[in-house]
């Protein structure tokens, strides 16, 4: 399993024989191509054609955000892994109503999941106004399986996901992060800024791992296809994004790292988190997906960046015909 | 899902009838281009054994859907070598250098095999009888019927399963 690299800071990218160089204000810094997964890129950086040729040959993707650390877009290398039979096959399940309703319904199901295992950990802890989001969500995950289309589970997806934003203020305690609605372009409030900008890594993070596999990232089941865009990282990302996403908000909020001073009002509206916001919560988020568990069936630690191309390999496998798609379901 | 069986038969390689002997699974996932993640520590490993041994002889000659790790005339004869980290697997080994034997024999070269062990400084003989050119073209017959089952032959954990570039994959 390679590295992130996140560029924040202005400069130029560059090939330099067989390996690459960021030249920025703090001067030359040489970057290990062979280990690296992928590169985030943040920063104003200049790069040109035979940086990104060197990319395609070492298969690193890299993604872009723009000042606000909105994503942008990503440069791909072209067929990394590539087997036809398995995106014919993946076609084929998309296709057919029965099977992309199915993976649909397993995907949302695992997300609810999910995220009732994020809200028992707080009540655990004695927060008992939980109750009342978790049967909320209990009963919409209820409804997935007589629910026959892909409009339908999206719908009760919407619900589960309103009943579990409403229980955020309850754990954060609401004052500078109170959540209100969700809003997304451009978020209205601080809580907002956060999730909208972790959701967009997780997403990024879970398109990488899906380049590391045979699935094609532009055919997903729940969220729809549009072969312009990438929707199967976006299913992905739904199984993780509360116990990767949400529970690094909590603990940056309760652990008052992260603070009001770290966000900034943009030019037409919104609110964003600032380069210093950005860089805590990237680090957070660089931590949180190097941890590792122990894999019952791999036998052997699995930081949550591998749990995410498993996650995609046991996809894989659901659409060959292999083995039946079980989502992830965190262990606390 | 049912995987659609290509009408074009597989290309049976070295590799392919290497897998057979292995496993399964694998024959019916390298016959889909399911190539495992090439970064996997085994595969690198078994490619710098590749280009650090032997480096007086030809190597990494192709022929047919084979790639023969080295090439060299010994007395007259040319000798095909074949390159593995350990003889662990030493009778996979040997009907995958059968196979090449087999496939220049079809083409009229008679060539003798050498299957090295490099780290075990050990080398072993391989020749072609009609008794292996018979178990070959059984083992072709079951590659096509393995690349045309609907879906992989089911995971099942075996000795190689810890060294297997899929592993991940299987195991996930
Ligand atoms: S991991 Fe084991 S079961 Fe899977 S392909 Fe490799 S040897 Fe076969």
């Amino acid at each position: 399993m390679g590295k992130t690299i996140y560029i924040f800071s202005a400069g130029e990218l560059k090939r330099k024989e067989n390996t690459v160089v960021f030249e920025g204000e703090d001067g030359r810094k040489f970057l290990p191509v062979e280990t690296t997964d992928e590169l985030m890129i943040f920063g104003e950086v200049s790069l040109n054609k035979r940086f990104l040729e060197f990319c395609t040959v070492s298969h690193v993707p890299l993604h872009f955000f723009n000042h606000h650390g909105y994503y942008q877009g990503s440069y791909s290398p072209r067929e990394f892994l590539n087997s036809g039979a398995t995106i014919l096959a993946q076609a084929a399940c998309y296709l057919d109503h029965e099977k992309r309703v199915d993976i649909a319904r397993r995907i949302v199901c695992g997300a609810m999941e999910n995220m009732a295992v994020v809200l028992n950990y707080y009540r655990r802890r004695g927060n008992e106004s939980l109750v009342s989001m978790l049967s909320n969500i209990e009963s919409y995950k209820g409804k997935l399986d007589k629910s026959d289309s892909v409009a339908e589970i999206m719908g009760l997806e919407g619900n589960g996901r309103e009943a579990y934003y409403s229980a955020f203020d309850h754990i954060t305690g609401g004052g500078p992060f109170a959540f209100d609605v969700r809003s997304r372009r451009p978020p209205q409030n601080r809580m907002n800024a956060l999730i909208s900008f972790l959701n967009s890594m997780c997403y990024v993070t879970a398109l990488s791992q899906i380049y590391r596999t045979h699935l094609d990232p532009r055919i997903g089941f729940l969220h729809e296809t549009n072969f312009r865009r990438f929707s199967l990282n976006l299913d992905v990302a739904e199984i993780f994004k509360p116990i990767l996403v949400d529970r690094i908000i909590f603990s940056l909020i309760n652990k008052k790292v992260i603070q009001a001073k770290h966000f900034e009002d943009g030019p037409s509206g919104g609110i964003y988190l600032q380069e210093s916001g950005r860089k805590i919560v990237v680090s957070a988020w660089e931590e949180r997906l190097q941890q590792t568990i122990d894999h019952p069936r791999l036998k052997r630690k699995v930081s949550y960046r591998g749990l995410m191309r498993m996650e995609v390999h046991k996809l894989e496998k659901h659409i060959l015909g292999d083995q039946t798609y079980e989502p992830h379901i965190s262990g606390w | 899902m049912a995987v659609p069986c290509f009408s074009e038969p597989p290309r049976i390689g070295g590799t392919l009838v290497w897998y057979f002997s292995i496993c399964h699974r694998e024959v019916w996932f390298m016959s889909h281009g399911i190539e495992p993640d090439r970064e996997d520590d085994f595969l690198v490993m078994g490619r710098l054994i590749d280009e650090n041994s032997y480096r007086r002889d030809r190597h990494s000659v192709s022929f047919g859907d084979n790639r023969f790790d080295i090439v060299k005339v010994e007395d007259g004869t040319l000798v095909v070598g074949e390159v593995k980290k350990s003889s662990r697997s030493i009778d996979a080994a040997r009907l995958q250098l059968a196979h090449y034997l087999y496939d220049l024999w079809k083409d009229g070269i008679i060539a003798k095999g050498q299957l090295l062990f490099p780290k075990e400084k050990r080398r072993k003989e391989v020749e072609l009888t009609e008794e292996t050119r018979h178990r070959l073209d059984g083992v072709y017959e079951e590659i096509r019927e393995i690349a045309c089952m609907a879906a992989p032959p089911k995971a099942v954990k075996n000795r190689f399963c810890s060294v297997c570039a899929y592993s991940d994959l299987c195991w996930s």
